[in-house]
This record gives structure tokens, sequence and C-alpha cells, in this order.
């Protein structure tokens, strides 16, 4: 034990000799300012999180893939839309298709979404790979070349996003086609009017 | 204008308040000037005392004597074809229609859009031609 | 952006008062009266919806779009039923002024559970 502390000892005094003539270093040169606040801890540790991941949040008995929506907010508020699926961060994977409506594929939180007891039957359509890291705009891009603009000046979209809203409507929109009316249903926008209370409605 | 539908034994009613919302009955006795003894053995309306102001008059009537017994109601009932001529009025089409309107989705609404649009636009072509056939 | 939506996706409601007593008011809850909810048990489907004050001040201010105007939102959420003839109490993130009282509230569609 003694002999371990001796040892002890003696590399704090070299350490702390050590430090001595950094600081001798330091203070030789005066153009750089004394630190304002020290770290606590030599090595920064991440903190013990208690908390569990996140469960996914679950989704609402009524609304199954190819159910209509109703979007309730947003740019496309009143929009009826064809649900695909639920995205891991229990966002709703939505398109118009649109070719007939003009809603994008998008991501909607199910609290602004109306479900409706019309459904789609999309079981023979191929969902595109889209998850929530497909939606998220590249930063780097952000100062587009001018070839990128189109004439109004609006950065044009880029081209996967393109193809893969084609190919969804392609086959979407062969579907709804099928269901007399619903091509002009999904077109059309919802409203409440005069003499209509949602809580005596059905959706 | 001369009064049709009286409050007496045996007149059919409709009660339109509760629970009991839309269904018949027969009015078995009258309790005092605010409720009846009322009772519906064929349309699931237990025997009980109603207040008038829940009720509404319908043209039919059944012929019973007062306080008569459920069983006797139900004789009755089924000899003067109540249910019958119920079903053909014009007002239980309506409630009906009513009970379905609510019923409808938002597709369905959707579609009954549509027909009443195709509806008034054949009737306003219709009502146009024959405008300018009189001028 | 496109053409704006035209069609109303809220429900009308109208700015009753405070939460009272006799002689005390509750500033800090609002009572609304939703247009066709006329029994307690009709306003399950409002609770917990979003309410949306809507009025014309004097100065313009910036809003959302970024471009300044006189139209300013006092948000709130529909908190409780109140009574049984249908009327809820709404709290807001700002009281509502005295004025608003006998104004139009807009009851909104979501958070939706349908």
């Amino acid at each position: 034990m003694v002999s371990k502390s001796r040892d002890v000892r003696r590399r704090l005094k070299e350490k702390a000799a050590r430090k001595e003539a950094q600081l001798k270093t330091m203070s030789d040169k005066p153009s750089k300012p004394k630190m304002k606040w020290y770290p606590t801890e030599d090595k920064p540790r991440k903190l013990f999180l208690r908390k569990k991941p996140q469960k996914r949040t679950k989704l609402r008995a009524s609304i199954t893939p190819g159910t209509v929506l109703i979007l309730l907010s947003g740019r496309f508020r009143g929009r009826r839309v064809i649900f695909l699926k639920q995205l891991a961060s229990g966002l709703l994977l939505v398109t118009g298709p649109f070719e007939l409506n003009g809603v994008p594929l998008r991501r909607v939180n199910q609290r602004y979404v109306i479900a409706t007891s019309t459904k789609v039957d999309i079981q023979s359509v191929e969902i595109p790979p889209v998850d929530d890291s497909w939606f998220k705009k590249n930063k780097k891009n952000k100062k587009r070349s001018k070839e990128e603009l189109t004439d109004t000046g609006k950065s044009k979209l880029p081209e996967t996003f393109v193809n893969t809203q084609r190919s969804i409507d392609s086959q979407l929109v062969p579907l709804v086609k099928q269901v007399p009316f619903l091509k002009s249903y999904l077109c059309s926008r919802f409203c409440l009017s005069y003499g209509q209370f949602p809580h005596e409605m059905r959706f | 204008m001369v009064f049709r539908r009286f409050v007496e034994i045996g007149r059919v009613v409709l009660v339109n308040y509760g629970k009991d919302r839309g269904k018949l009955g027969v009015i078995v006795d009258v309790v005092d000037h605010n409720r009846a003894l009322v009772d519906g053995p064929l349309t699931g309306l237990a025997r009980q005392t109603i207040n008038w102001k829940s009720l509404t008059l319908t043209p039919f009537k059944v012929k019973i004597q007062h306080s008569s017994r459920t069983g006797v109601v139900r004789k009755a009932w089924e000899e003067a074809k109540i249910t019958e001529q119920w079903q053909n009025t014009a007002w239980y089409k309506k409630l009906c229609a009513r009970r379905n309107k609510q019923k409808l989705g938002d597709f369905d609404r959707f579609k009954v859009m549509i027909a009443k649009k195709r509806k008034s636009a054949m009737i306003h072509s219709q009502w146009k031609r024959l405008k300018s056939q009189q001028q | 952006m496109s053409k704006k939506p035209s069609g109303r996706l809220y429900c009308k409601g109208v700015v009753l008062g405070y939460k009272r007593s006799q002689r005390n008011q509750y500033p800090s809850q609002t009572r609304i009266k939703i247009q066709g909810v006329e029994d307690r048990a009709s306003t399950a489907f409002y609770l917990g919806k979003r309410v949306a004050y809507v009025y014309r001040a004097k100065r313009p201010r910036k809003s959302v779009g970024g471009k300044k105007t006189k139209i300013r939102v006092i948000w709130g959420r529909i908190i409780a039923p109140h009574g049984n003839r249908g009327v809820v109490r709404a709290k807001f993130r700002n009281n509502l002024p005295p004025s608003s009282f006998g104004k139009r509230v807009r009851v909104m569609l979501y958070p939706s559970n349908v």
C-alpha cells in the first residue's frame, strides 16, 4: 500500500510539473485570451437517461391502408387523400393522389385528420420505400444553382420526388377510377355547411 | 278547421322524446292533465306513463276499453293492422329518410350532393325550355 | 400558394362569458356555446378541440405569413362540458378580454379522434 501511494504522489508531482510548464508556455503567448471557464470533467460524458425509447404511436383503429382521410389543417386542409402507411415517427404517409387533387406524398399527424369509412383497396399497390428521412430537405443544396430554378424563380423538385410520385400515382389512379364517383370525390374538398354539426355526422 | 285527432283511449301515439323516441304506442288510460298510460306491445314500448309533451297523436285508433291489458292491446293492434298502416304513411317514410340520412358517410353525402345537382339541373333545363316556349 | 380553401372547417361557437358564481368571476375559464350542441352528451365530441378567437385589432402586427395584418388570434382548448345544455368551458392561452363576450369563436375539428 505504502509503495503505491508513493507512486501516486510521484505521478501527481510530475503531472503538476508538466502543467506548470504548460502554463508557462501559455503565458508566453499573450495573444491567447484566458479561458472563461473550465470543464468540470476531464472528458465529456453522456448523461444517463432513464427515459425509455419512445413507443411507436398507436394508429387509430379507423385508419387502415387505403382509408380516405380528410385533412383538417395546413395548406391542404379540406382535401381528401388516401392513406398509404404509417411511418416510424408515427406520422401518416398520404397522397392525393397528386394527379387528381394536387396533394403530393406527404406526412400528416393523425390528430389533424378525419378518417372516413371509405376505403380504397390498395393491396396491389407497391408503396414506395419512403421513410421520414425522405422528407428531410437537403440542407447542403440550399443555395441552388441557376439551372435548378424554374422560370418563376422557385426551386425545382429533385428528380426522385417526381419519379416516386409518378409511380404511386400511376398505380392509384386506375384503382380510384374503378369506383364510380370516387375520382370526383377525391378532387372535391370537405367543408361544413349550414346545419351540419360534426358530432352528429358520420364520416 | 275541425279536429280529427283526439286524446282518447285507443289513440295511437308516437313517442318523440327520450330513449323510446320513434316508437308507437296506444293510449290505454289518461292519468291526468300531464300524463297518459301508454302501451306498445308490438313496438317494444313498455307499458308506462308518459308525459303528453313527449307524445304526438297519429290518425290511427285501436278499439280497446280503458285500462286494457297488454294482451288485449296487442290483439286490437293486430286487428286494426296499425303497423302496416303506419308504414304506409308519408310521415313514417319521412322519419325513415331522416334516419337514413344521418347514417350516411362522407362519400355517400357526396354522392347525394351529385345526384341532387343533376336533378336540379334537369329541372332547370326543362323549366327554361318551357319558359322559352311560352314566350 | 394555390387557391385558398373556401369552405368552413370549423364549428361556430359563441363566447358566453367567464366561468362564474353569483358574485365572482373566474376569467381563466370561458364558457362557450357551440352551435347545434344542445345537450351534455353531444359535447363529448368537442372536448379537447382547439378554439380560436379571431378578432381585428387597431394596429397591424406580424402574423404567421410574415405579413402585417390587423387580424389576431387567441388560441385555446375546450376542457370540459358546462351544465347539461351543451355549453362547454375553454381555456385560452391568454384569458379572453370581456369585449369578446357574445362574439364568435371557431371550434376547430382537430385534434381529431374520428
